[in-house]
C-alpha cells in the first residue's frame, strides 16, 4: 500500500516530467525536425571477402538532410568495405508532396560510421536539420529520436523519447541509449531537453564489419553533432582517394595488459605488444619483432591496457608524417631499446585496388592487395590478380574458374598485375587460341585450368548478326 | 557435391539370423533351382557382420565416446581354417578403442583393430578368441566390372543388420574429389551403383551374382537418391593384405599434387600428367619439380592421365614405389624433357595423433604435411587446436579451433609429444600464468593461460547471461 502512495506521490511531483518532455515540446520537434527526414533506397553489392561473389539486394534506409543544398547523412552499414551501394533514390517529403532525387554518394569517413551523399537537384532548396555541436549528455537525460516507422505505416515519420543509458568517457564521449531501436532511426536526429539537435543515433562498425577503429558495436549510441559537422562544413570529396596518404609502420599489436605485465615482471602501466609483423614493412625492416612492447612512440607514451586503446596507437600513427622518421621506445626481454623508424605510405587497400573487367574469357580481376594478402595468407612470392567475378555462361565459367582464384599465369604470359593481365588478355585475343591454360593458386593449392575462348561468337557478335 | 560417409550413429537393432554355416564355394552353389540372386545372398550372408565401434570423438574441446553401426564381412587370407578376420571401413572402425561385432548366429564377440588405411578408408579387424570355423566371403574381381551388372549390397542400413538391396553397377571409374581431410581417395576410383545403399551400409560387401565380393560400400551422395560408392574389391585386397601382414599400409611421396594434361590441352598427343602443385616440404621439391612440369615416366614407365578418371593410377603407381627408393622423374618443361633424380619419403598420415587436454579444456591434434602446406607454414612445427570448453581454461585465454600453438613460454613446439611434456610439467606446477604464442590465419599473437582461475569468462567478454547464470548457481 506504501509503495503505490509514494509512486502517486512521485509521479505528482515531477508532473509532465515524467518522460522529460511535454506533449507541446514534442509536437514542436516533430514538426521542426521531420521534414528533413528522407527514405534512402538503393541497392547494394556485397562482396564476399574471402570468395570475392557478389550478390546484389535491394535496401531502404533513413536519410538525412542537413544542408539547405541537399546534403544527406544516412547510416554507415549503407557503405561498407566489402558491400558497395548504388542506384541510390532519395524521396523528400511524404504522401503527395513526395520527391524522388538520385544521389551521388560520398566518400565515408573514417571517423564515424555515417554515409555522405548529395542530391542531385540543381538551385533546389531542401528543409535541413542544423545541429548544436559541444552538448555534453548526463546519464539519465532525456532526448527525444525521430526516424522512419515501416512500410506497411507508410514509411510515415515517428517520434519517440528515451534517455542516456550510461555515459563512456574513453577514448571519446559515447552515450548509449536504449537499445531497442527500429533500424528506421538510425541516422534519424537526436534532439535534447531545450529542443536541440545535437546528433544522430548511430550503431559503430564491429570489428568483423571492418570497424577497427570503433569498437561499440551492438549497441545504439548517440552520435554526438561534434563527430561529424566538419563533413557537412566540407564535405567529402566523391571519389575514393588512392591509398596512400596515410603514414604505414606495418605491425599487429595487442594490448599489455596486467597480466602480462605480471608475466614478464613489468610495471602494470600499459603498453602494446608487437604481435606480427607484415612482411616488406618498414617495422620489419627496422628490426622490430614480434613480442617486442612499445612503450613510446614519437614522444607519446604508449599505455594500452585494453583493447580498445589500441585504436589512439593506430590513429597516432596513420597521422604521422610519411617519409620522416619517428623515435620508438620498445621493451625487448625487458631491455629499453629505441628505434629510429621512417614510416612508409600505407599500402593500396582492396577497396581502392584497381578492377579490370574482361570480356573475352568473362572474367572480373583486381590486383592484389596488402590487405587482401593477409586475409588469405599469401607469402610475397605469389604474383598475380585475383578473380573477383565471373560471369554465368562465359568461357572461365565453363573452366570452372570461380571468384577467389589467384590467376598467376595466362598461357605464357606471367600476369602478376592489372596491366599484365589486361596484355596478356589483349595478347590471346590477337592470337585467336583455340585453348588457353591458365595457372592459378585456390587457397594453398596451386593447378591448372583450360579456357577455351569462343572466338566464333564474338565474330558474330561484333557483324551484328 | 556433397558426399556423406555411409555410418549410422545410433544403434537400432542387433541380430543375424543366417542360418547357413559353410565355407565358400561349396553348399550354395550346390543348391539346385534357387534364383541366381538368392544364391549370391546365401554365399555372402553368412560371412556378414554387424559391427559396433566405440570411437573416441573430439568435440568441442572434449574427447568422448560415441558408439556407431556400420557392416563388415569375414574374410579367410588362408582360406584354410576359416575367417578371423572382418573387413570394414576406417571411418567405422578408425579411432576406437572397443569394437563388438555381431555375427551370423547372433552372437557377441569383441574384436581388436589390426589396422587401418584412412586413404582408402578401409579397416581389418580380428576377431577375439576361437568360435571354430567361421564362414567367410569369397573376394572376386574388380577389373572386369561392366556398367549395367546386376550387384546386391548387404549390410546393416540405419542399423538394421542382415539387409539385402539389389541393383546395377552405375558406373565402374566413377572419380570423386577429395573432399576436406577426411574425405580423400587419391588411389581409387570407385564403383557407383544405384543398389539401396543407407547411413549403416559402412563396410558392407558389394556382391556379383556369383556370391563374390566385388567392393566395399562407403559413400553415398547427399541429397541424391541411389547414388551410392563402393571401393574397388582390388585396392582393398591389396591394402587388406598389407594391413594383416604390417599392421599399416606405407606409401611413397614425391610431394606432388597432380592434374589430367586435359586441363592445359585437349589434344591427346599430349602425354604424360601435369603437375599442379609441388609442397615446398618436399623431396620432389628440393629435386627440383615444379608446377607446370609435365610429367612423362617415372623409371622409364610412361605415367599417363588424360581424364582425372587416370589420376588415381599414377598417384597408386608413385604410391607403390618403395619407400626410399631413387627414381629417376621425366618431365617435359618449356618444350624439353629432363630427368630429375627424386628419393621417395613415406607419406603422412592422413590424420594427426589427437590428444584432449583435459585440465586446460582444450584438444589438439598433431600437424601432417597436409595441414602444413593448408595452414602455408615454414616447417611441421607446432600443435592445431581442434576446439576449447566453454568457460575452460584455454577458453578463457581465447585459444580457438584453428589455432596452432608455435612455442610455449618462448620454448618452440616440434610435435604434439612435446607439447604433452611441457604441459604435464606446467600444470603439475600450477604455473599462474603460461604464454603461448599462437598463429591465427596469416597472423600471429600471443596468450595467457591462467591456471588455477576456472573462475568464469574475462570480464571483459563476459555477458550478463553468464553472469546471471553464476547467480542461479548459488
Amino acid at each position: 500500500m506504501s509503495t503505490s502512495i509514494l509512486a502517486f506521490v512521485l509521479a505528482v511531483s515531477a508532473g509532465q516530467l515524467d518522460d522529460g518532455f511535454s506533449t507541446a515540446v514534442i509536437q514542436e520537434a516533430y514538426g521542426r525536425y521531420t521534414p528533413a527526414i528522407c527514405l534512402v533506397t538503393y541497392t547494394s553489392e556485397i562482396t564476399n571477402p574471402t570468395s570475392g561473389e557478389a550478390t546484389k539486394r535491394d535496401n531502404s534506409s533513413l536519410g538525412l538532410i542537413v544542408s539547405p543544398g541537399g546534403l544527406v547523412m544516412a547510416p554507415g552499414h549503407m557503405q561498407l568495405e566489402n558491400s558497395e551501394p548504388f542506384n541510390i533514390s532519395v524521396a523528400v517529403g511524404q504522401g503527395d508532396q513526395e520527391k524522388k532525387f538520385a544521389a551521388k554518394l560520398l566518400k565515408k569517413p573514417d571517423d564515424v560510421n555515417i554515409c555522405f551523399m548529395q542530391l542531385q537537384a540543381d538551385g533546389a532548396s531542401f528543409p535541413y536539420v542544423r545541429f548544436t555541436p559541444g552538448v555534453a549528455l548526463e546519464v539519465g537525460d532525456p532526448i527525444l529520436l525521430m526516424g522512419i516507422l515501416s512500410e506497411t505505416l507508410d514509411f510515415s515519420r515517428g517520434i519517440v523519447t528515451t534517455r542516456v543509458t550510461a555515459v563512456l568517457e574513453k577514448p571519446r564521449p559515447t552515450y548509449p541509449i536504449e537499445g531497442a531501436i527500429r533500424y528506421g532511426f538510425v541516422s534519424g536526429p537526436v534532439v535534447d531537453s531545450q529542443g536541440r539537435a545535437i546528433g544522430v543515433v548511430g550503431f559503430d562498425l564491429t570489428t568483423s564489419e571492418g570497424g577497427d577503429l570503433y569498437v561499440r558495436s551492438g549497441h545504439p549510441l548517440v552520435y554526438q553533432a561534434d563527430l561529424f559537422q566538419k563533413y557537412i562544413d566540407k564535405p567529402p570529396v566523391e571519389t575514393t582517394l588512392p591509398g596512400g596518404e596515410e603514414a604505414w609502420l606495418g605491425i599487429f599489436t595487442q594490448p599489455l595488459n596486467d597480466d602480462f605485465a605480471t608475466y614478464w615482471g613489468l610495471e602494470k602501466r600499459g603498453g602494446l605488444i608487437i604481435s606480427s609483423i607484415v612482411a616488406g614493412s618498414p617495422a620489419e625492416t627496422a628490426g622490430l619483432k614480434p613480442g617486442d612492447v612499445i612503450t613510446q612512440f614519437d614522444g607519446t607514451p604508449i599505455r594500452a591496457k585494453m583493447d580498445r586503446e589500441v585504436i589512439g596507437f593506430t590513429k597516432l600513427v596513420r597521422e604521422s608524417q610519411i617519409g620522416k622518421p619517428v623515435n620508438i621506445k620498445i621493451l625487448r626481454d625487458l631491455q629499453p631499446m629505441d628505434f629510429q623508424i621512417t614510416l612508409a605510405s600505407r599500402p593500396k587497400s582492396a577497396r581502392d585496388a584497381g578492377e579490370y573487367v574482361d570480356e573475352v574469357l568473362g572474367l572480373t580481376v583486381r590486383e592484389l592487395t596488402t590487405d587482401v594478402r593477409l586475409l588469405l595468407n599469401l607469402s610475397d612470392d605469389v604474383k598475380g590478380v585475383i578473380v573477383r567475378r565471373v560471369k554465368s555462361g562465359s568461357v572461365a565459367d565453363l573452366a570452372r574458374m570461380r571468384p577467389g582464384i589467384i590467376i598467376m599465369n595466362l598461357g605464357d604470359h606471367p600476369v602478376a598485375s592489372i596491366d599484365e593481365f589486361k596484355a596478356a588478355v589483349e595478347q590471346i585475343a590477337a592470337d585467336k587460341p583455340d585453348e588457353v591454360s591458365a595457372f592459378c593458386r585456390a587457397g594453398s593449392a596451386t593447378g591448372f585450368f583450360r579456357l577455351e575462348p569462343r572466338w566464333e561468337d564474338n565474330a558474330g557478335k561484333e557483324s551484328g548478326k | 557435391m556433397k558426399r556423406q560417409l555411409v555410418l549410422a550413429a545410433v544403434a537400432v537393432l542387433l541380430a543375424g539370423c543366417a542360418t547357413l554355416v559353410a565355407g565358400c564355394a561349396t553348399l550354395p552353389a550346390m543348391q539346385a533351382g534357387l534364383s541366381p540372386v538368392l544364391r549370391a545372398k546365401d554365399r555372402v550372408a553368412p560371412a556378414m557382420v554387424h559391427v559396433r565401434p566405440v570411437k573416441e570423438v573430439f568435440q568441442s574441446g572434449k574427447r568422448e565416446e560415441v558408439s556407431v553401426v556400420g557392416s563388415g564381412f569375414i574374410i579367410a587370407p588362408d582360406g584354410e581354417k576359416g575367417g578371423r578376420y572382418v573387413v570394414t571401413n576406417e571411418h567405422v572402425a578408425g579411432e576406437s578403442k572397443f569394437v563388438r561385432c555381431v555375427l551370423f548366429n547372433k552372437e557377441e564377440v569383441d574384436a581388436s583393430v589390426v589396422g587401418i588405411d584412412p586413404y582408402t578408408d578401409i579397416a581389418v579387424l580380428k576377431l577375439d578368441g576361437d568360435q571354430g570355423k567361421l564362414p567367410y566371403v569369397a573376394l572376386g574381381s574388380s577389373a572386369k566390372l561392366k556398367a549395367g551388372q546386376v550387384v546386391l549390397a548387404m549390410g546393416s542400413p540405419h542399423g538394421l543388420a542382415r539387409s539385402v538391396s539389389m541393383g546395377i553397377i552405375s558406373v565402374t571409374d566413377r572419380y570423386l574429389e577429395d573432399h576436406g581431410d577426411e574425405m580423400v581417395s587419391p588411389f581409387n576410383t570407385w564403383i557407383q551403383t544405384d543398389a539401396a545403399i543407407n547411413p549403416g551400409n559402412s563396410g558392407g560387401p558389394l556382391v556379383n551374382l556369383r556370391g563374390e565380393v566385388i567392393g566395399i560400400n562407403a559413400r553415398i551422395l547427399a541429397g541424391a537418391e541411389n547414388v551410392g560408392f563402393a571401393i574397388p574389391i582390388d585396392i582393398a585386397r591389396e591394402v587388406i593384405d598389407k594391413i594383416i601382414k604390417e599392421g599399416r599400409v606405407s606409401r611413397s611421396w614425391l610431394g606432388e599434387t597432380l592434374q589430367p594434361t586435359q586441363v592445359k590441352t585437349d589434344d591427346p598427343a599430349q602425354k604424360g600428367v601435369v603437375v599442379a602443385d609441388v609442397d615446398p616440404l618436399s623431396p620432389g621439391y628440393e629435386a627440383g619439380l615444379r608446377p607446370g612440369d609435365v610429367m612423362l615416366a617415372i623409371d622409364g614407365a610412361p605415367t599417363d592421365a588424360r581424364y582425372e578418371e587416370d589420376l588415381p593410377a599414377v598417384r597408386k603407381r608413385i604410391a607403390d614405389i618403395p619407400v626410399g627408393t631413387r627414381v629417376t622423374v621425366s618431365v617435359l618443361r618449356g618444350g624439353k624433357e629432363i630427368e630429375v633424380p627424386v628419393t621417395t619419403i613415406e607419406r603422412s598420415l592422413l590424420k594427426g595423433n589427437q590428444v584432449e587436454f583435459s585440465e586446460w579444456g582444450f584438444t589438439a591434434v598433431d600437424m601432417t604435411a597436409t595441414m602444413v602446406r593448408r595452414a602455408q607454414l615454414p616447417s611441421k612445427k607446432g600443435i592445431l587446436v581442434t576446439g576449447s570448453q566453454n568457460g575452460g581454461i584455454a577458453a578463457n585465454a581465447r585459444l580457438q579451433s584453428g589455432d596452432i600453438i608455435l612455442s610455449v613460454d618462448k620454448t618452440e613446439i616440434a610435435d604434439l609429444g612435446a607439447f604433452q611434456s611441457l604441459y604435464k610439467n606446467l600444470v603439475e606446477a600450477q604455473k599462474p600464468l603460461v604464454m603461448l604464442q599462437v598463429k591465427r590465419g596469416a597472423l600471429t599473437r600471443f596468450v595467457l593461460v591462467k591456471q588455477g582461475e576456472e573462475g568464469g569468462p574475462q570480464p571483459d567478454t563476459a555477458s550478463l547471461e553468464s553472469e546471471g547464470g553464476s547467480a542461479n548457481v548459488n
